[in-house]
């Protein structure tokens, strides 16, 4: 028997992702984001969220997906992963459901263009929809994100 | 019962305590007869013994023990202070640091005391205690028997048991004190004891013995007890009887007359001695240091005449209370949101031009800045936390080195934010121990150079103007301006023709360049060529300067230069493009605007004329890639000029928008360090807006 767990539901692009509740602190409309140079490409900058500067990133840009337009859709899900607080833009984020474990199941090698080693699993909800479940440790990274960066360079 | 709510007090207190050990055999050393010190310093183990061992941490307790039979012989007189003892006690403060250190980590404390348990049970058998000092030598020959006896005061006899010694003593019995030592490899410890008992038991009556009969039944003793006894055999004999128990090591017997029975006694009550003596003792620290004529202005006394007198006021109930630095972190965050809506209401008033609502908002902020006087007032810690390791360090560096330094602090009571003492204490650790290694000369240099003995290392501290200035100055050899150029030339930090343009200042500064150290041999302290530019490296980091001032032979003074704050600064707010940047006023020298014709290029770097001389003109859209302003396609373009030491530098600046006071705000864990951005700012409107770090600028 598997653990009930809360996810957050969000999509980029036709994707729909997963992250679990007690790593969401909340999820905000867009807000104005101020550029920060000298940065990673996909950091958009940083925010003010109620007095905290927190760091934004685009996360259809760290996974190298094409980008978006931002609409009234576009969300900020700030998470906290490992006392880092960064906040996610996301096309849309409006479901937050119930989830058994057992029904996650180890991801294929590459998901909408996703390297595996982001991705906890893939979990089966309802008939036809695939919810990808996000690892934010992994995906927050640095070690990792210098090696992109070099190879980006 | 859960001792973790207890567990911060414990730890706080003990620092306390460990600081205050400290200072006063600091002013012991130079004062040794001043028997009213140790009766303070005693004090102090004393309470800290008790509040380590009703934490649990033995190992603390029982090596603070120890500590404090050494000074109860000495608090008695029966025990002269000489350097050996000095050492080992400091030795022991120090292990019992990082105990409380490893503590303080989440640690149990634990920590190897053994050896120097035994090296303090060895003082106050008197086994070290060479004669050369004449004080002690007197009282040696009954003494020499009780000190022995000391070693386990952990006896403490009851007002029955010792009226029943001494009545024994009076009928004419032998009174006999043993410590019976078991071999460490023996297995059945318990067994041993029990046997050693039964042989005295049937010659004799054991009155009191430690630890409990009970504990030595169930093995809870190392491989030595002690007991009172009272017998009519012959100790020789006695002797005998118990190392005829296999495996017993070595019985030490001390027969006790009425005299030292009653020195026993005492020892018994001192821990009630100990209360009714501090009422007294307020005073005589202060009162005895003038009486001392020997070596009176010696760094330790110095310090103490502003150090004994707080410690005295402690005792009377204190008008402070402690305080959970996050909670304080909390209010300065809370305050720099206030600090925020402030200037966002006094922005909609001006623009409303409603008389009340314009009263109403500047009186509020009128409010607000007197508060955020106070909140700033909260952070503010004196420099002493950090100045107060630093005598006994340098009595150590002195010692170690073979120097005399007398250190003297002024200024200790400067106060500095938190998050700036938090981080300038490796610093100033450096600074110190460059000064007592390279700057003081060896004692015949000195006597050489017809200099007095004793160096002098003058450790400053005080406030001016928006700074607190922390000065390190020596009177030793000084800077010679040629060494250090050789030094620099030889490690290829600069060239020839480098070296003979450079000014004094400059040739300073090299010591502080990556890789440096002039030093000929290296030494324990100092001298592997690191340190100096991660001192500067840090200091730079906190916003502050150091700058060295140098007389050959006759000194140095490293002066390093603080801001008050961190959390809270004055500056610029400056618009480019679309984005706006905030620059610190503290490195700002002056604003201007500059005609396009007025720069010039050289070897393709942009320069301007700025009184007098030529200094870089950076591009600042340049470096940030700022798409929406471009200061080449201006006529005429805003300047800033900034400053780091002596050298210059204009920013180019699309529009000023004004002087405001900011509050900084880090820009997150994730974000790595970003070059030419200290942090970050939240504006009136709420928007987040960076804060330039100039230094980075200015190569």
């Amino acid at each position: 028997m598997g653990e009930e767990l809360k996810v957050i539901v969000f999509k980029l692009g036709n994707e729909e992702y997963g992250i679990e509740v007690e790593k969401v602190q909340t999820i905000e409309r867009m807000l104005p984001i101020t550029r920060v140079p000298k940065t990673y490409t996909f950091v958009r900058g940083v925010i003010n969220l109620r007095g905290v500067v927190i760091p934004v990133i685009d996360l259809r840009g760290r996974f190298n997906l094409p980008e978006g337009e931002y609409t009234d859709q576009t969300r900020i899900i700030i998470v906290a992963v490992n006392e880092m607080e960064v906040g996610f833009i996301v096309d849309s984020a409006n479901d937050v459901i119930d989830l058994n474990t057992d029904r996650i199941e180890s991801p294929p090698e590459v998901v909408g263009g996703i390297k595996a080693k982001y991705l906890d699993g893939v979990a089966k909800i309802g008939d036809d929809r695939l919810l990808i479940m996000l690892n934010l440790a992994e995906v927050l990274k640095k070690s990792e994100i210098i090696q992109l960066e070099s190879i980006e360079d | 019962m859960d001792m973790n709510q207890y567990l911060s007090m414990f730890i706080d207190e003990s620092n306390d305590h460990l600081q205050s050990l400290n200072e006063n055999m600091l002013l012991l050393e130079s004062n040794p007869n001043d028997l009213s010190i140790v009766q303070i310093i005693f004090r102090s183990a004393h309470t800290l013994k008790g509040m380590a061992a009703t934490m649990g941490y033995e190992d603390l307790a029982s090596l603070t023990h120890q500590m404090e039979n050494v000074l109860d012989l000495v608090r008695n007189e029966k025990l002269a202070m000489q350097d050996f003892i000095f050492d080992t006690l400091f030795k022991g403060l120090d292990i019992l640091e990082s105990m409380v250190e490893d503590i303080t980590q989440g640690g149990e404390g634990k920590a190897d005391v053994s050896g120097l348990v035994t090296q303090l049970q060895a003082i106050v058998r008197g086994e070290v205690v060479s004669t050369k000092n004449g004080g002690t030598v007197e009282q040696a020959s009954i003494k020499n028997n009780v000190p022995a006896i000391k070693t386990s005061s952990a006896i403490q006899l009851d007002e029955f048991q010792y009226s029943v010694l001494d009545q024994s003593i009076a009928e004419g019995h032998r009174v006999l004190y043993l410590e019976v030592f078991i071999r460490e490899n023996c297995q059945l410890k318990a067994v041993r004891a029990y046997m050693v008992f039964d042989a005295l038991e049937r010659s004799g009556e054991v009155i009191k013995s430690y630890p409990s009969v009970q504990d030595i039944e169930q093995e809870k003793f190392d491989h030595s007890f002690s007991l009172y006894y009272i017998t009519q055999k012959d100790p020789a004999e006695l002797e005998q009887l118990i190392l005829n128990v296999s495996e017993v090591d070595r019985v030490e017997l001390v027969e006790l007359d009425h005299e030292s029975l009653k020195q026993m006694g005492e020892l018994a009550t001192s821990t009630s001695e100990v209360a009714a003596a501090s009422v007294q003792l307020e005073l005589p620290p202060v009162d005895s240091e003038p009486s001392n004529k020997t070596v009176s202005e010696t760094a330790a006394v110095n310090q103490s005449a502003s150090k004994t007198a707080p410690k005295a006021v402690t005792s009377t109930p204190s008008r402070t209370i402690r305080v959970d630095i996050e909670r304080l972190d909390v209010l300065m965050n809370l305050f720099s949101e206030l600090l925020i809506d402030r200037v966002r209401l006094e922005q909609l008033a001006s623009e409303a031009k409603d008389h009340a609502l314009t009263e109403t908002v500047e009186h509020m902020s009128r409010v607000s800045s007197d508060l955020q006087n106070i909140v700033l007032k909260l952070r503010m810690v004196p420099v002493d936390t950090v100045f107060n390791r630093f005598p006994r360090m340098v009595r150590d560096l002195a010692k170690s080195l073979d120097k005399k330094i007398d250190l003297v602090i002024t200024g200790a009571e400067t106060e500095l934010d938190r998050t700036v003492i938090d981080e300038i204490g490796d610093p100033l650790v450096h600074l110190l121990r460059n000064a007592v290694d390279h700057g003081i000369e060896p004692v015949s240099d000195r006597l050489a150079a017809g200099k007095p003995e004793m160096g002098t290392v003058n450790l400053r501290a005080f406030h001016s103007g928006n700074h607190v200035f922390i000065e390190i100055e020596e009177d030793g050899r000084g800077i010679y301006r040629d060494n250090v150029l050789k030094s620099a030339l030889k490690k290829g930090i600069v060239t020839q023709e480098q070296a003979n343009a450079m000014s004094d200042e400059e040739v300073n500064q090299l010591l502080f360049a990556a890789g440096f150290s002039t030093a000929e041999k290296i030494s324990d302290v100092s001298g592997r060529g690191v340190g100096l530019d991660v001192v500067k490296a840090k200091i730079t980091a906190l916003g502050g300067h150091v700058t060295i001032y140098s007389t050959p032979g006759k000194g140095t003074n490293f002066s390093v230069q603080l801001p008050l704050t961190l959390s809270i600064i004055a500056a610029m707010m400056v618009q480019m493009g679309s984005e706006k940047y905030a620059i610190p006023l503290s490195s700002i020298v002056e604003t201007g605007i500059i005609k396009k014709e007025q720069i010039r290029s050289v070897h393709g770097n942009n320069m301007i004329e700025f009184r007098g001389s030529h200094i870089p003109l950076i591009s600042l859209s340049g470096i940030f890639g700022i798409k929406d302003f471009n200061e080449a396609s201006e006529d005429e373009t805003e300047i800033v000029v900034i400053q780091k030491g002596d050298r210059m530098a204009a920013l180019a600046i699309d529009e000023f928008i004004g002087q405001n006071e900011i509050v900084l705000k880090s820009l997150g864990k994730y974000l790595p360090q970003v070059k030419g951005i200290s942090g970050a700012t939240i504006l009136g409107d709420g928007q987040v807006a960076l804060i330039l770090d100039p230094n980075v600028f200015i190569k």
